[in-house]
């Protein structure tokens, strides 16, 4: 019952500003983007440096107030994407490609999306000529924030990423994780419907981490559309809603990570630490168990944990362990387990 | 309700943010940074009108001493090289090393914003650095007129050009050293063949009309009228190549510079 209300007087909102604002063509785009709630829309995009490929034709589409996380080793082309998204790198010129970010396309409308967007990118450029409050005032006055408000404002983010006592810091002497939490407050000064963070916690120790993500749960349910990107397969369990895994610039699986790890894995996994021990076993794998070869260490996939302990116990004590399948073994299965060229 | 969510800050008010940024880096350390405009054209004038000028006949320099003959021209070359010491080393550590212009980038300004902001500000900081040695060599009583009160304009003036030039040059250098040839291969001529050690008029030919297209040439022969109450019409050609000057280089430096902030 609450619900059906609920649902009534927001289409009874929405048709009042529909009728109000029915003249304008730019308020009915914005009508319409609101009715869909999607706030980023990708399609076939590309994006090529000289002879390197970086995003091949990549579609995905990111739902108000989730977390889409972007996973993928290091030259996939998350980077990238991110990038082209607040017009920091522009997207090859493809007659199937579209990009829609709040409703705008970042090659031509880039003020209006960064105006409502937070960015912490991967690399720190926080402004190391000015201290900690200065290098947020300066932040906000590019928002055309007024002192007093910007002032109000910085004092709340900094409490929020737990940064009170650093107002007077210069940058150089705060901590890499300072650093982090210090980026993501400057991304948050605008109050942004969409916050895109690049590899947020990569570098920093588990207590940093942890904050970080509290952080970021926080802010999701206040609202805020999160997209990061990460190597860190807890990081995307922890706070996705979805996830894409990507390599070489293309998406390889995309869906969420419970689902995807259900749908692809094996729940359990016998690795055995020792090749020539394995040996013992190879071959008489019984059905229902799938080997995977990885460098010096040799694993069995199997839905039936009786299997492989009935595999364990002809093998040396030390030399293996079976545990339960992650995130992790269903990244490495599908991005392939051997470095490429920029790792 | 539509209006309040789209909104972002008016074009002068991106510059100016840039602005905004410079000018609290720069008031930072304001004693160490504001010291040199002052000192340095003192040792200059010092130098050079005490022992050089004393040996030098006046005839050729229409002025009443050479110190006097120097000050205008000093005020530019101040400005000149404040403006391109700050948008080339300086650019190209906010660019390469500093990430500074990543940062901004991120909040809602375009590249081009952000560019021209910097020439705004070495063109206040040329200004600035002027009015340092104006009030220094008034000190000196080589400068008499009140027109030479005017003479900072000019100094902004170069400010902008060397700014935009600066900039430009910028968007070729692979790595900082090769702002050397920068500076002894351009900067260095233009400071003697631009008018400010001595008159254009007295240059051999061929010098002379290049020193016509040396940009200091210009921003010299206004600020000499200003401190020598000699105002011609013949300034309005100065004026005419300062501003075709600043918008073409300008454009030239955003085009070239874009591409390398924008991936």
């Amino acid at each position: 019952m609450e619900n059906a209300r609920q649902v009534l007087s927001t289409c009874m909102g929405k048709l009042v500003f529909f009728c109000m604002y029915l003249p304008n063509p730019a308020t009915m785009k914005y009508f319409i983007w609101t009715m869909k709630k999607t706030i980023i829309e990708a399609k076939n995009i590309f994006k090529s440096y000289d002879e390197v490929k970086a995003v091949v034709g990549l579609s995905f589409s990111v739902e108000s107030s989730k977390c889409f996380g972007f996973l993928g080793p290091n030259g996939a082309g998350k980077t990238t994407m991110m990038k082209m998204l607040y017009a920091k790198a522009l997207r090859d010129k493809h007659h199937e490609s579209e990009l829609s970010v709040l409703g705008f396309d970042p090659e031509n409308h880039e003020l209006e999306i960064k105006a409502r967007t937070g960015i912490v990118p991967q690399e720190d450029n926080l402004d190391v000529e000015l201290d900690v409050m200065q290098n947020l005032l300066i932040y906000a006055r590019f928002y055309h924030i007024r002192k007093k408000e910007a002032v109000k404002r910085i004092g709340e983010l900094l409490e929020f990423m737990e940064l009170g006592d650093k107002k007077k810091a210069p940058i150089r002497a705060l901590s890499g994780g300072m650093k982090r939490r210090l980026l993501i407050a400057r991304a948050l000064i605008n109050n942004p419907e969409l916050l895109i963070l690049d590899e947020p916690t990569t570098g920093l120790d588990p207590q940093v981490r942890q904050l970080i993500w509290d952080k970021l749960r926080l802010l999701k349910q206040q609202g805020v559309t999160i997209l990061l990107t990460t190597h860190y397969m807890e990081e995307a369990f922890q706070i996705a809603d979805t996830i894409l895994i990507m390599d070489k610039g293309k998406k390889l699986i995309e869906g969420n990570p419970v689902t995807l790890l259900k749908e692809n894995m094996e729940p359990y996994v016998l690795e055995i630490i020792d090749k020539k021990e394995a040996s013992k076993v190879k071959g008489n794998g019984k059905s229902g168990v799938r080997h995977e070869d990885a460098g010096e260490r040799v694993l069995y996939y199997s839905k039936n944990v009786n299997e492989l302990k009935k595999m364990a116990g002809k093998l040396l004590p030390g030399t293996h362990h079976i545990r339960e399948s992650n995130l992790e073994d269903l990244f490495l299965r599908t991005t392939g387990r051997k470095l490429n060229a920029v790792q | 309700m539509l209006s309040s969510k789209n909104v972002y800050p008016p074009l002068i008010n991106r510059i100016m943010g840039v602005w905004w940024r410079h000018m609290k880096v720069y008031t930072k350390n304001l004693f160490s940074n504001g010291f040199p405009p002052f000192i340095e054209p003192l040792i200059f004038l010092l130098g050079m009108g005490l022992g050089l000028g004393a040996q030098i006949k006046l005839d050729a320099f229409d002025a009443s001493s050479y110190v006097a003959f120097l000050a205008p021209g000093l005020l530019m070359t101040t400005a000149m090289f404040t403006a391109a010491y700050e948008c080339s080393f300086g650019t190209f550590i906010r660019l390469e090393f500093d990430h500074v212009y990543d940062g901004m980038i991120g909040a809602p300004m375009t590249a081009g914003n952000l560019l021209v902001g910097e020439i705004l500000w070495v063109g206040t900081k040329g200004f600035f650095f002027s009015s340092a040695v104006l009030l220094v060599v008034s000190l000196f009583g080589v400068v008499s007129t009140p027109l030479a009160l005017f003479a900072p304009f000019s100094g902004f003036l170069t400010g902008l050009m060397f700014g935009a030039l600066s900039l430009f040059i910028t968007s070729f250098v692979k790595t900082i050293n090769h702002f050397n040839f920068y500076f002894t291969g351009l900067l260095s001529p233009m400071f003697f063949f631009s008018g400010v050690v001595f008159p254009v008029s007295k240059l051999p030919a061929g010098l002379k009309e290049a020193a016509e297209i040396f940009p200091l040439t210009h921003t010299v022969r206004i600020s000499q009228a200003l401190c020598f109450d000699k105002l011609s019409f013949e300034l309005l050609y100065d004026f005419l190549y300062i501003t075709l000057f600043v918008v073409i280089v300008t454009c030239l430096a955003v085009i070239r510079l874009k591409k390398r902030i924008i991936d």
